[in-house]
C-alpha cells in the first residue's frame, strides 16, 4: 500500500492504494466521485472520461502512481448545479436516455471545446469517436456539442 | 428468472391495460390518496414511479402524467422509485414496450384523484359547486372566491372519503404537460454525475465481489487454488458458486475494493471441466439451416427464394451487470439495476428461503438493459456472497464478463419464397424459420410462442410462417424486439428484394399491399413524402412494422460508394396513438435506429472453440458517433389507443438499412450483418 497525493476538482486528497491501482477505482471508492463510470476497464468505451491537465483522459487505464502530479477534473468538478455550458446544452436537448455514458461524453466535449471553440461535424466525430453510447443518443450529442459551443462563445464575447 | 406472467408482459402478450391497486392510505403528513401520488402540507407533489428506468424514460413520462392531472409544473414534482412489490404497485416489468400503454390511465387516475379531492376541499370551504373550481400550478381558483394553494387544502382533502368524490380526467385539449416537450426528470443529476446507478450503490460496509467465470460454454469448476488470491491485501474471502443455484457458476473473490477483488481474481488458479469446448457458431448456423423444414410447394412457379442467417447478439448495456445485496438474519435488501423488481423480490425470497415480505428490492437507475436485466444470475451471485460474509456485497461484472456470459439473442435461419403476378406483386409467400428458445424462460418456448411474439406480417399476401425450435447451445434471452427482430427483418428485406425484382418502388409496392392497413398506409405515406428521393449517389431502403399497438414506417438512405457503407439519413414516421412524451418517443426510435446501424453493418457475437470471441466494444463493434445518421422522427397522431414504442423501430430500421445497401451494391442481403459473413 502506497500513499499518494491527488488533486481532483481543485481539492487535495491523500489516498492509500497499490501504485498500479487504476485511478478510476480510487476516484469512485475512496473519493466518492461516482460521476466517472466503469464501462470497460481498458480505455475502450469512454464512460470514465475525465480531464487531466486539460486533456480528455481515461481513469480506468491511468495507474494511480501516474496521477499524482496532475490536475484532475471529473464531471462533478464542472459546476455545482449543472450550469456549465456543456451541461446546459445536454439538458436543453434532452440528450440522455439511460444517461450512464453521458458524464464521459460531456467531459470529452469539454476538452474538445477548450481546444476548438467551433467544431464541425467531423471534429465532433473525431473527438467523441471513442465514447460509446449504447442507447444511441449520438444525433442528439452532436447537436448538443454545437449548442454548447454557441453557449460558450456567447459567454466569452 | 421471470415467471410466465413476466414473460407474457415482456413479450408483449400481456393485457393491454392493468387494473392497478389504488388504496386510500391514512397519512399523517399530507394527502396520500394512493401509492403513486402524495401532496405534503407544503403542497409539494411526490410521484412514485412503479417501474424502473433503464433509459426508456418511464420516470419522465409517469411524472408528466401526474403533473398534468395534478395541475402542477413538471419540475416541481419530486420523483421517487417504487420498491419491488407487485401487490402495491401492479406489474413492474419493463418489457414488451408496455409502460406507456399500461400505466398512462392508472397514473392519470391516481393523480386526478388527488386533484379532485383538493378541488372538493376548496369547494366545500368556499361553499361553491366543485365544477366552478379549477386547478392550476398547484393552486385552486374560483372566479369570485379567489384562490387557495394546495398547501392550504391538503388536510381537508385528506379527511374526505375518496369513494364519494368523482374523478374526472383532464381533457386532452387542456393538456399543458402531456404531448409537449419535456426534459428527462433526472437530466440535471445525470449531467452533474449525481445520478446513482446500481454500480454506484454503496451501503456502509459494502464489499465488492468479482467472479472467475467458466472459460468456455458450459464449463464447470473442477479445482481452484486460491492461496495466492487470499494472500493479497484487502481480500476477505473466496467462494465457489455452484452453477445450479441460479448463478452461472464460478469462483467469487470478495474484497474491500474493486481493484483488490480484480487483482485477487487474476491470482486464482482454476481448472475447468465439461461443457462444449469445441463449439463454433458457424456450425450452429449450419445445424439451424439443416433443421429448416422442407420448403412448402408453391401454387405457381416461385419468383424469388432467399435465405437469411441471423447472428448471436449481446445486450452490452453501458453499465455492466451488477447487484448489491445484503442478506441479514431478518431478511434481505437488494439494490439492483433490474427490469423486473416485483418478480425479482419473489424470486430472491424463494432463492434465500425466506418470506417475501422480509425482502426489499430497491431498483436503481439502470445504465441500459435491452432485455438483459430480467435475468437472476447476477443477483444470485451477490446474494450468495452476502449470505456467506454477512456483509452487503456488490457483485461487479467486468466488460469481458458481461460480453462473454450474456443471455444472447438467439441465432436464426430464415428461408422465404414468393410467387408473383404479371406485374411483379407477390401473390403467395412462405417463411420457414429455424431458431432457438429463450433459455432464461422457466417455460419451454414452443413454435406458437415465437409466432405470437414475432409474426406481425401486415401485407395482403397469403402465407403462414413455420417455426422449428432446436435446443439452444448456450444461454439465450430477451433482446430488444425479441423474435419480431428476426421475423420482421427477414420479411421486410425479402419484400424489398421482391420490389427490386419486379421493378417496383419500395414504397409503392408496400402501398399496394397495405390497402387494408390504414395506420401503416398513413405512416408510410408520411415517411415517403418527407423522404422522397436520395441524394446523388445514395440509395433508399424502406420497411414497415406494426406491433405494441403502434405503427411505423422507416426510410433509410445509404451511401455505399466507399468500402464501408454509411447510413446518412433515416426518416421514421410513427403512430403510437397520442405521443404523451414526444422527446422520449423520438429518443426510443433514434435508439432503435442506432441498434439497426450497428447490427446491419457488422456487430455480432461469434463463438470459436467453445468461447465467445468478442469481449468489449473493441470487437463487439457497436456503432460510434461517426456512424450516426441524421434521424428525423415524424410523429403521426391518431385516435388509436396508446401504443408502445421502446422496441418498435428496430426491426424496420434494420430492414430498411439492409435493403438500401442491397440496392446500392446490387448484392442481395444474406442476413444480419446484411452483407458480410454471419457466425
Amino acid at each position: 500500500m502506497d500513499q499518494f497525493r491527488l488533486q481532483v476538482n481543485g481539492k487535495h486528497h491523500q489516498v492509500r492504494a497499490p501504485r498500479d491501482t487504476p485511478l478510476l477505482w480510487v476516484l469512485r471508492e475512496q473519493l466518492g466521485l461516482t460521476g466517472p463510470k466503469y464501462g470497460c476497464g481498458i480505455g475502450a468505451c469512454g464512460a470514465c472520461t475525465s480531464i487531466v491537465d486539460g486533456q480528455a483522459a481515461r481513469p480506468c487505464v491511468t495507474p494511480l502512481a501516474e496521477a499524482g502530479e496532475h490536475d484532475i477534473t471529473t464531471v462533478e468538478g464542472l459546476s455545482e448545479h449543472g450550469d456549465h455550458p456543456v451541461q446546459r446544452a445536454w439538458i436543453e436537448l434532452d440528450v440522455a436516455q439511460c444517461g450512464y455514458c453521458q458524464p464521459g461524453q460531456i467531459m470529452s466535449t469539454v476538452a474538445l471545446l477548450a481546444a476548438n471553440p467551433d467544431p464541425d461535424d467531423d471534429d465532433i466525430d473525431r473527438a467523441l469517436r471513442d465514447n460509446v453510447c449504447r442507447c444511441g443518443t449520438y444525433s442528439r450529442i452532436r447537436a448538443a456539442v454545437r449548442l454548447a459551443a454557441q453557449y460558450t462563445r456567447k459567454a466569452q464575447s | 428468472m421471470i415467471g410466465r406472467r413476466g414473460f407474457l408482459a415482456a413479450a408483449g402478450l400481456g393485457a393491454l391495460s392493468v387494473a392497478l391497486p389504488v388504496p386510500a392510505l391514512a397519512s399523517p403528513t399530507g394527502l396520500t390518496p394512493n401509492v403513486f401520488v402524495s401532496v405534503d402540507r407544503q403542497g409539494r407533489v411526490t410521484a412514485t414511479i412503479p417501474r424502473p428506468d433503464s433509459g426508456q424514460g418511464v420516470r419522465t413520462v409517469v411524472t408528466m402524467l401526474i403533473a398534468e392531472e395534478l395541475a402542477v409544473p413538471l419540475h416541481s414534482v419530486r420523483v421517487e422509485q417504487a420498491p419491488g412489490d407487485t401487490a402495491r404497485y401492479g406489474i413492474q416489468t419493463v418489457g414488451g414496450s408496455t409502460s406507456v400503454p399500461q400505466l398512462a390511465d392508472p397514473m392519470r387516475r391516481a393523480a386526478a384523484t388527488a386533484r379532485c379531492l383538493l378541488l372538493t376541499a376548496a369547494a366545500q370551504r368556499w361553499r361553491v359547486p366543485v365544477d366552478e373550481c379549477t386547478a392550476r400550478d398547484g393552486v385552486v381558483h374560483h372566479r369570485r372566491k379567489g384562490k387557495l394553494p394546495y398547501s392550504a387544502l391538503v388536510d381537508d382533502a385528506a379527511a374526505l372519503d375518496p369513494t364519494t368524490v368523482p374523478v374526472t380526467l383532464t381533457p386532452e385539449d387542456q393538456w399543458r404537460v402531456l404531448g409537449r416537450h419535456a426534459h428527462r426528470v433526472d437530466a440535471r443529476d445525470i449531467v452533474t454525475g449525481r445520478a446513482r446507478y446500481g454500480i454506484d450503490t454503496a451501503p456502509p460496509g459494502t464489499l465488492v465481489a468479482v467472479v472467475a467465470r467458466p472459460p468456455w460454454i458450459g464449463a464447470r469448476l473442477d479445482t481452484v487454488d486460491d492461496t495466492a488470491a487470499r494472500a493479497l491485501p484487502d481480500v476477505v474471502d473466496v467462494l465457489r458458486l455452484d452453477p445450479d443455484t441460479g448463478s452461472q457458476g464460478g469462483v467469487a473473490v470478495i474484497a474491500r475494493s474493486t481493484a483488490a477483488a480484480l487483482a485477487a481474481r487474476a491470482a486464482l488458479k482454476c481448472t475447468w471441466t465439461g461443457g462444449t469446448p469445441t463449439a463454433d457458431s458457424r456450425a450452429w448456423l449450419t445445424d439451424l439451416t439443416a433443421a429448416l423444414p422442407p420448403a412448402p410447394t408453391a401454387p405457381s412457379p416461385v419468383a424469388l427464394r432467399a435465405t437469411y442467417s441471423l447472428p448471436l447478439l449481446a445486450h452490452a448495456p453501458m453499465e455492466p451487470m451488477n447487484a448489491t445485496v445484503h442478506v441479514r438474519p431478518d431478511g434481505a435488501t437488494a439494490w439492483v439495476p433490474t427490469q423486473d423488481p416485483g418478480n425479482l423480490r419473489v424470486t430472491l425470497a424463494r432463492f434465500l428461503g425466506v418470506p417475501t415480505d422480509t425482502v426489499r428490492v430497491e431498483p436503481t437507475l439502470t445504465g441500459g438493459a435491452f432485455g438483459r436485466r430480467f435475468d437472476f444470475d447476477y443477483i444470485a451471485e451477490a446474494a450468495l456472497c452476502s449470505r456467506h460474509t454477512g456483509a452487503p456485497v456488490r457483485v461487479l461484472w467486468t466488460r469481458d464478463d458481461d460480453t462473454r456470459h450474456d443471455s444472447y439473442r438467439p441465432m436464426s435461419v430464415h428461408r422465404l419464397q414468393a410467387t408473383t403476378d404479371a406485374t411483379g406483386l407477390p401473390t403467395w409467400r412462405s417463411h420457414d424459420i429455424a431458431t432457438w428458445p429463450l433459455t432464461v424462460l422457466p417455460l419451454p418456448t414452443d413454435p406458437s410462442l415465437v409466432l405470437v411474439n414475432g409474426d406481425h406480417f401486415s401485407y395482403s399476401v397469403p402465407g403462414t410462417p413455420t417455426v422449428v425450435i432446436k435446443p439452444a447451445p448456450l444461454r439465450t434471452g430477451f433482446w430488444r424486439s425479441v423474435y419480431a427482430g428476426h421475423l420482421a427483418y427477414a420479411e421486410e428485406v425479402f419484400l424489398s428484394a421482391l420490389a427490386t425484382l419486379g421493378g417496383w418502388d419500395q414504397v409503392e409496392l408496400r402501398k399496394r399491399l397495405l390497402t387494408q392497413q390504414p395506420r401503416l398506409l398513413r405512416v408510410l405515406d408520411t415517411a415517403g413524402e418527407h423522404h422522397r428521393r436520395p441524394r446523388h449517389g445514395h440509395t433508399l431502403g424502406v420497411a414497415c412494422h406494426a406491433e405494441y399497438g403502434s405503427a411505423i414506417a422507416v426510410i433509410a438512405e445509404v451511401d455505399a460508394r466507399a468500402d464501408q457503407p454509411r447510413v446518412r439519413r433515416v426518416t421514421a414516421a410513427v403512430d403510437v396513438g397520442r405521443a404523451l412524451h414526444p422527446s422520449g418517443l423520438r429518443a426510443q426510435v433514434e435508439g432503435c435506429v442506432m441498434d439497426a446501424v450497428s447490427t446491419v453493418l457488422g456487430a455480432q457475437i461469434t463463438v470459436r472453440e467453445g468461447r465467445v470471441v468478442e469481449s468489449s466494444f473493441r470487437d463487439y463493434t457497436w456503432a460510434r458517433i461517426d456512424r450516426a445518421p441524421d434521424i428525423d422522427v415524424l410523429i403521426v397522431p391518431s385516435d388509436a389507443p396508446l401504443g408502445g414504442a421502446g422496441e418498435l423501430a428496430f426491426p424496420p430500421a434494420a430492414a430498411a438499412i439492409a435493403a438500401a445497401i442491397a440496392d446500392a451494391t446490387g448484392r442481395p442481403v444474406t442476413g444480419m450483418p446484411s452483407h458480410s459473413p454471419v457466425g
